[in-house]
């Protein structure tokens, strides 16, 4: 039940972010159960899931806020505990930005900065409040800021210093599209400069845009993880769009992996029992076609509601059904809701 | 941490707030003995009510009557607002989880907000005992200090005793500190913990009024507060000091000993 994202072995290594079998119980509802992942350095990862997933659960046993019941975790590879050193390699904001309310803005980064006994250079004083984007606004009382302003004082202050990971819990709420994407823009710049990101969002619209690789949860457990593009490619579904619709039809019909072949506008919606376009387009183009368009016609959201689906009929089924041994959990069994998880190193090719 | 710490408590309304009713009210004492004249005997604790009594007889009397009247009550509310306030505050803030990924260590974290807490309790008392004495003075002149007995300590000598007594009084809110601060790691509720520690000192009041308890009340926190009304009478009196000091030390170590373990296996949600 390891999810693989460009490794083959969560349990050991420096890579920024291990979590390798990690459950957490709160009474008797276990937010996490078995959970591992493993984020590389480098990677933007988005960390989806449904209310409830467990995935701020996870974040925080991440950053050490919340002690695993079993499983470990580590940063850099070193084991988290509270006050864990490597913790200083991260920048963080989770479940809201918060701050001393009658202290400014300038003054609350000021005062966690060194709170962490280490210095701060005025330019990376200077690159948060950039960030921050509040103007004057930074040396008045935060407890009168608005919520937008609060965030980005909270994205601010996750990025000083410099972390080399950034761990982003919903880092657009509360923004206007324009700030929406400006906070995107800052992403791509950290991650441009080598850093690492593990994003929470719900706008997966907006994590389709900046994650190379995606971590899915519900109900505490790993859905599936893997680049971007292979899960939404995952679904085994292509439009395309070629000079010949009802010859491309006919040739389309005749391969094995084919399912169903149905118009749709200008061109052909193709379902497969597999998850590349490469074969469709080598037929096509065998058969003398020209082929305009091949696109999945799904899109990262489309993908999720259908591996959270997936994933909630195959318990239905097993409660049913209780002596069938296999589960979801185990993305080597072949169930659709984990194929892209079926490591070779990368997630399978595109 | 403890400068950090220092500038995030000391600049906020409640701290404001409780400084200032410990500078306002001796103040107020003095201007009502001033006012009113000769404060009339009552009673109730003997030491106690004739260091009121005593209260206009000189400017270094005051403070003792400040202290006598405060300590008990209003200084309590004040101490169990720093202990209680202090983890439970930065928990509602949602800032408690963030130090913590800083990473401020959890042991560290909680030695500088009990030493701050510690500190403004040093400060609220001295300053009962500073306004008092000010206030006093120029009220009623610098005068030796008279105790029951009618008996005139000469100033000095009256000013080292001050200075002890109110050194006992701070140790002697250690115990409701720290139960305070216990809670405060406890709990996300500031307003919960201080009521607790408050709770804590009317419980101890409440049972040591219990003469049926017999020598069982000398082990209850507050039992000995006012001891140090011993070192203005005539022989000194000292022992119940003493018992009153060690009686402290154990509520002290169960409490900071359980919040230090409590912090360093919670699970932060806040």
């Amino acid at each position: 039940m390891i999810a693989i994202i460009m490794a083959s072995d969560v349990g050991s290594g420096t890579a920024p972010v291990i979590l390798d079998h990690v459950t957490k119980h709160f009474g008797e509802v276990r937010a996490v159960n078995d959970l591992s992942f493993k984020v590389e350095a480098g990677h933007v990862v988005g960390l989806l899931g449904p209310n409830g997933a467990g995935k701020t659960t996870a974040l925080r046993m991440l950053v050490g806020l919340v002690h695993p019941d079993a499983g470990h975790v580590t940063l850099f590879g070193e084991e988290v505990r509270p006050g864990t050193p490597a913790l200083g390699k991260v920048g963080a904001l989770i479940e809201g930005p918060a701050f001393v309310p009658h202290l400014s803005g300038r003054k609350n980064l000021d005062l966690y900065w060194k709170a962490g006994r280490k210095p701060l250079g005025d330019p990376a004083m200077e690159d948060a409040l950039e960030v921050a984007g509040l103007g004057d606004a930074i040396e008045r009382k935060v407890g009168g800021y608005s919520l937008g302003m609060r965030q980005r004082l909270g994205l601010a202050q996750a990025l000083l210093g410099r972390p080399l990971l950034v761990v982003l819990d919903e880092p657009t709420n509360g923004l206007d599209p324009a700030q929406m994407r400006e906070v995107r823009e800052v992403v791509r710049a950290i991650a441009e400069r080598g850093a690492t990101v593990l994003l929470s969002s719900h706008l997966l619209a907006e994590v389709e845009q900046i994650c190379s690789h995606v971590v899915v949860m519900d109900k505490g457990h790993l859905v599936t993880s893997g680049l971007v593009r292979d899960i939404v490619n995952s679904s085994g579904q292509a439009y395309v769009e070629v000079d010949d619709r009802e010859h491309a039809r006919s040739v389309l019909q005749a391969l094995p992996t084919v399912t169903s072949v149905e118009t749709e506008g200008a061109g052909l919606r193709v379902r497969t029992t597999g998850a590349h376009r490469g074969p469709l387009v080598a037929a096509l183009v065998q058969a003398g076609l020209s082929v305009e368009t091949v696109t999945t016609s799904e899109h990262l959201e489309d993908a999720f509601i259908r591996l959270v689906d997936g994933q909630a009929a195959l318990e239905t089924s097993a409660k049913a059904r209780p002596q069938a041994a296999p589960s979801w959990t185990r993305p080597s069994d072949g169930d659709g809701g984990a194929a892209a998880s079926r490591g070779n190193g990368g997630g399978q090719p595109g | 941490m403890i400068g950090v710490e220092l500038r995030k408590q000391v600049r906020r309304l409640r701290t404001y707030i409780a400084l200032g009713a410990m500078v306002v009210v001796p103040a107020i004492i003095t201007t009502a003995f001033a006012l009113g004249g000769r404060p009339h005997h009552h009673p109730g604790d003997p030491a106690t009510a004739a260091l009121v009594l005593f209260a206009t007889r000189s400017g270094l009397n005051m403070p003792l009557a400040a202290l006598s009247t405060m300590s008990p009550f209003l200084l309590v509310v004040v101490v169990a607002l720093f202990g209680g306030e202090t983890v439970a505050g930065e928990a509602g803030w949602g800032t408690l989880r963030y130090l913590l990924v800083r990473p401020v260590g959890r042991q560290r974290l909680l030695t500088a907000k009990l030493a701050i807490a510690g500190l403004l309790t040093v400060i609220a008392t001295v300053l009962i005992v500073a306004v008092g004495l000010l206030a006093g003075t120029l009220a009623f002149g610098w005068h030796p200090v008279t105790i029951p007995g009618g008996i005139a300590l000469p100033a000095s000598t009256a000013l080292v005793r001050l200075g002890i007594s109110t050194l006992y009084v701070i140790w002697e809110m250690s115990g409701v500190l720290s139960f305070a601060f216990l809670l405060s790691v406890m709990t996300d509720s500031p307003i919960g913990a201080t009521a607790g520690g408050i709770g804590l000192a009317i419980v101890s009041e409440i049972l040591d009024g219990i003469s049926a308890l017999g020598s069982v009340r000398i082990g209850f926190p507050t039992h000995d507060w006012q001891a140090w009304n011993g070192l203005f009478v005539s022989p000194t009196q000292t022992s119940e000091m003493l018992r009153g000091a060690l009686v402290q030390v154990p509520y002290v170590a169960v409490f900071l000993g359980v919040a230090w373990w409590w912090f360093g296996r919670k699970d932060i949600l806040s």
